[in-house]
Parts: structure tokens; sequence; C-alpha cells
């Protein structure tokens, strides 16, 4: 009750703000705004199912918040069976994706950040792992990104359960959590193949050399995406995020002519989308790899130059 | 070379032509050399597919391929003949369009793969327009910028299955880099790597 009450506040707070962006429903940005905050402040645990087509996995989720860090582990407890982990990740760490998500200080400034190209709408969600939730519908304003309904948990704004949904209102992936349990213990680990810890990008400085080797940009993106924190050893890879959907942009120079072409694969909402061609009579090869329609990844692979 | 004689090929190298394709095609390999071209580019992306070699562009012919082209050579060289003279002998398996596919392999002498090799290299294939420019048409003007530098690349059948090879690949190489990114990008904290092929140390 209190939370609802908290988040009806926010709300109201919101409303006054969010006056200047037509058709934002300041309701569903303030639990958006909430469902970000979440994940800093809210330990569970809990089974996750992730469906993609046919194909279903299943996965233990631990999250827990201790002092002013986090640490979080995924253990896959169906095929591969590996594991991966991070630990002591600052609170105070906030990565872009999330910032764009934490649209109150946008609205504050006189923006409205995500809700320019969704459309976000609030219903009544269904009962996810036994825990009652809001519905998020999020539709895109434009043909660069796909749409997602979210149900968020009324209690804490953690997000149960994702449903991306591609042209055609066509389910391209799905994933919900089965149970969920509150609290900084984490379950007893099952058996695990590998473990696997997250990076997290570290400020620094990247040498000339590789600077040179860096120097090539990606000349357009849809409306909203930001470049992610770069770590320091990924000088051929370029990252973006509009706070919800991902890709990546990958270059490779080649030491041969190869014939212009492309070739794309999908996996669930995942792109995978390769183009050899001739930068300023370099051959190369883009790749784009992300949660957004072949279209998006065609058009970014086509914008990458080199920089003089 | 017509349309038709390139689907008929194109079938022919995927098991699906009937008999008068496979007919068709073999009455004129001996005597037309960009026929013989054509069916190199084919099987060569093929062989790629099959033999999974395509790391880092080095096109290696697969050793199944090479075997065979070994073997063809072998039996090729005491029978003698036109080539097309001896294919034109009634046929009864498919199993000889694969060993028609080595002979114009080592016939045509290249292997490059990849590479623009041929010289039929700037025949539009009609109907490869692609969708990028549906999206021009509703309005998205940075398209329009960005590709109006640029021709939009021209596919040729055997690059688009090698590509698409590549593009899988890729995939598989990156997909665990992309997911770092993502999990701490996007509201699914470490899902995103659920849905990496392979999860690596």
């Amino acid at each position: 009750m209190r939370a609802l009450l908290l988040s009806c506040l926010v709300a109201a707070g919101m409303k006054a703000v969010a006056a200047g962006c037509p058709g934002a429903d300041s309701e569903a940005l303030a639990w958006l705004d909430k469902m970000s905050r979440s994940l800093n402040q809210v330990s569970y645990h809990g089974v996750v199912t992730l469906q993609r087509g046919g194909d279903m996995q299943v996965m233990q989720i631990s999250h827990a918040v201790h002092g002013d860090s986090t640490r979080e582990r995924l253990t896959q407890l169906t095929g591969q069976g590996a594991q991966v982990v991070r630990t002591e990740h600052p609170l105070s760490c906030i990565h872009p994706g999330h910032r764009l998500l934490q649209v109150n200080a946008e609205l504050q400034a006189g923006r409205c950040g995500i809700a320019e190209y969704y459309r976000f709408s609030v219903g009544d969600g269904e009962r996810v792992a036994g825990r009652k939730a809001v519905r998020v519908r999020v539709d895109p304003r434009d043909m660069y990104r796909y749409g997602y309904v979210m149900e968020l948990d009324r209690e804490t704004g953690l997000l149960l359960k994702t449903e991306t949904i591609g042209r055609g209102n066509r389910s391209l992936e799905k994933f919900q959590f089965a149970n969920l349990a509150f609290g900084e213990q984490f379950p007893a680990t099952t058996e695990v193949n590998l473990v696997h810890e997250a990076q997290h990008p570290l400020p620094a400085e990247p040498s000339p050399e590789a600077l040179a080797a860096s120097a090539w940009g990606v000349h357009w993106v849809p409306l909203g995406f930001t470049v992610t924190d770069a770590p320091r050893d990924s000088l051929l890879r370029r990252t973006y995020t509009d706070g919800l959907a991902v890709f990546s942009v990958f270059l490779e120079q080649l030491d041969r002519e190869i014939r212009s072409g492309e070739g794309v694969v999908r996996s669930g909402s995942t792109v995978s989308y390769s183009r050899g061609m001739q930068l300023d009579g370099r051959p190369v090869l883009v790749t784009v790899i992300g949660e957004v329609p072949i279209n998006t990844a065609r058009m970014v692979a086509d914008s990458v130059r080199w920089s003089r | 070379m017509s349309e038709r004689m390139r689907e008929s090929l194109s079938a022919l190298l995927d098991d699906e032509a009937d008999e008068l394709e496979l007919q068709r095609v073999l009455a004129r390999i001996g005597d037309d050399p960009e026929l013989r071209r054509t069916w190199f580019r084919y099987a060569a992306a093929r062989s790629v597919v099959a033999g999974h070699r395509l790391d880092h562009l080095n096109l290696d012919i697969s050793g199944r391929v090479r075997d065979a082209i070994a073997r063809e050579e072998a039996v090729a060289a005491p029978a003698g003949g036109r080539l097309g003279q001896r294919l034109l002998r009634p046929l009864a398996s498919f199993a000889i369009a694969a060993s028609v596919a080595a002979v114009v392999v080592v016939g045509g002498q290249q292997l490059a793969g990849l590479e623009g090799v041929s010289t039929e290299g700037g025949q539009a294939v009609a109907g490869s327009v692609s969708p990028i420019g549906l999206v021009n048409s509703l309005g998205a003007t940075s398209v329009q910028a960005s590709y109006g530098t640029q021709p939009l690349p021209v596919l040729q059948p055997a690059t688009r299955t090698a590509y698409q090879e590549l593009a899988r690949q890729r995939m598989r190489k990156y997909g665990q880099e992309h997911a770092e990114q993502a999990a701490l990008n996007s509201p699914h904290g470490l899902i995103p790597f659920a849905r990496v092929p392979e999860i690596r140390e």
C-alpha cells in the first residue's frame, strides 16, 4: 500500500512536468523510473524462464544489495549450465541505459527522454510468480525498435516479465519469473560447468595506438540511442542503447578484397547482420548484433565511416 | 545465361532439381564457360557452408570437396573425352551432380571464394531490391541521406549463402561481448547473457 501511495505521489509530481510531452503517460513513466531503481534497491532470487521461438531456457537469478554495492548471479539450469556473476557493483554506478529510464530527471530538465520514441500505457497486470503485477505496454513510435509488454511487481517495481513484440504483433521473446523470493541470501548453487565474471567498463585513457585503430564512427543511429561506456579493450566495437533496446557494432578490417554483400541471422529478438564492403578502398566487415529490427541493423551498418 | 538456367543450376545444387532440369544443365555445361563459372560460384558457396571454414574470411575449400576433386581427377583422366559428352550419358542419381560440381571447380581454376572473381559480377539480379527502399518511402530522411552516397549492394546467390553463414558465425563470436553491454544498459540485469549461444569464461 505504501509503495502504491508512493508511486501515485511520484506520478502526480511527474504529471506536472510531463505536460510538455504530448502522449507521455506520466503514471507509466513513474513505473519505469521505479523499475530501473528497484534493481539497486531490492534483494531477490528466483527462477526465470526465457522463451525464444520453440526454445525455452530455465535459469536461476539472484540479486543482492549489500551496503553500497550489489552482487548478481545467473545460473543456467538448462543447456550449457554456465554461471555468470557480477560482484561489488557500486550503487553509484548508473550506466547510460538506466539513466535513460530514470526519466524524472529528464522531465525536470524539460526533455521528454524515452517518451519521445516510445508510447507507454499502464494497465492491470496478471499474476506473475505469485505476485500481483502492473502491466506497462511499450509501443515504439518509429520502426527502428521493438515493442514490449512488461509486468512489474506492484510492490517493488521489479520487472517480473517482459515480452518483446515485433512487427505484426509477433512475440519474439518472452522471459518471466516462475518463482520469486526476497532476501539477501543466495540459494545454494547447483552444478555449474563454467563461471564467467561479467565485465565492467572502467574509465581509462586509451593508448594512442588504440585510438588510431579505432578511427571509425557510426554516423547514424535511431533517435534516442546513446553510446554506452566503452571498456578499454573494445575499440573495434561501439554499443548503443535507448534504455530498453541495445545493439553493438563491430568493425573488422580485412586483409583482402571482399565481394560486397550482406547476411542476416535471427534468434528470438536478437539479430546478427554482417555487411562486407569497401570503406575508402579498404575492405571491411561490419557486423551489427542486437535486439533491434533488421532494417535498423542494416542502416546502422551502412553509416559506418572512417573518421578523418 | 538465362534466368531459367540459373534457377536450374541452383536447384541442382540444392538437390531440388528434377530430371529435366538436370538434363538441361548437363547438356550445356560442356560448351558454356559462363555456366561453368556460375556453377563454380554456387558450389564454392555451398562447400563453404558445409565445411564451416569461414573464420576471418580465409575461405578454405572444405576437405571433403578437395577429396572429391582428387578422386574426380583420378577417374576423369583415363576416361578421356569431352566433359559434355561424358555427362550426357543417362543419369540416374544426383550424386553425379556433385561430381560435376567438383570437375567444374577444377576446370575453373578459381578457388578464391568470396572475392569478386567472375566477370559477371556487375549483373543486377532482378528482385533483389533491399527492403531499405521501403524504409525510405516511409519518410526516414536519414536513410536517404546515407544511402544516397552508396549504391545498394547487389547480391549474387553464392555470396548470399556465404554471408548468411558469416552472420551466424559473428553472432557466436560477438554475442557475449554484446551481452556484457546489454546487461549493464537494459532493465533485465544479467538475463541478456541467456541469449548468448555459448558463454565463455
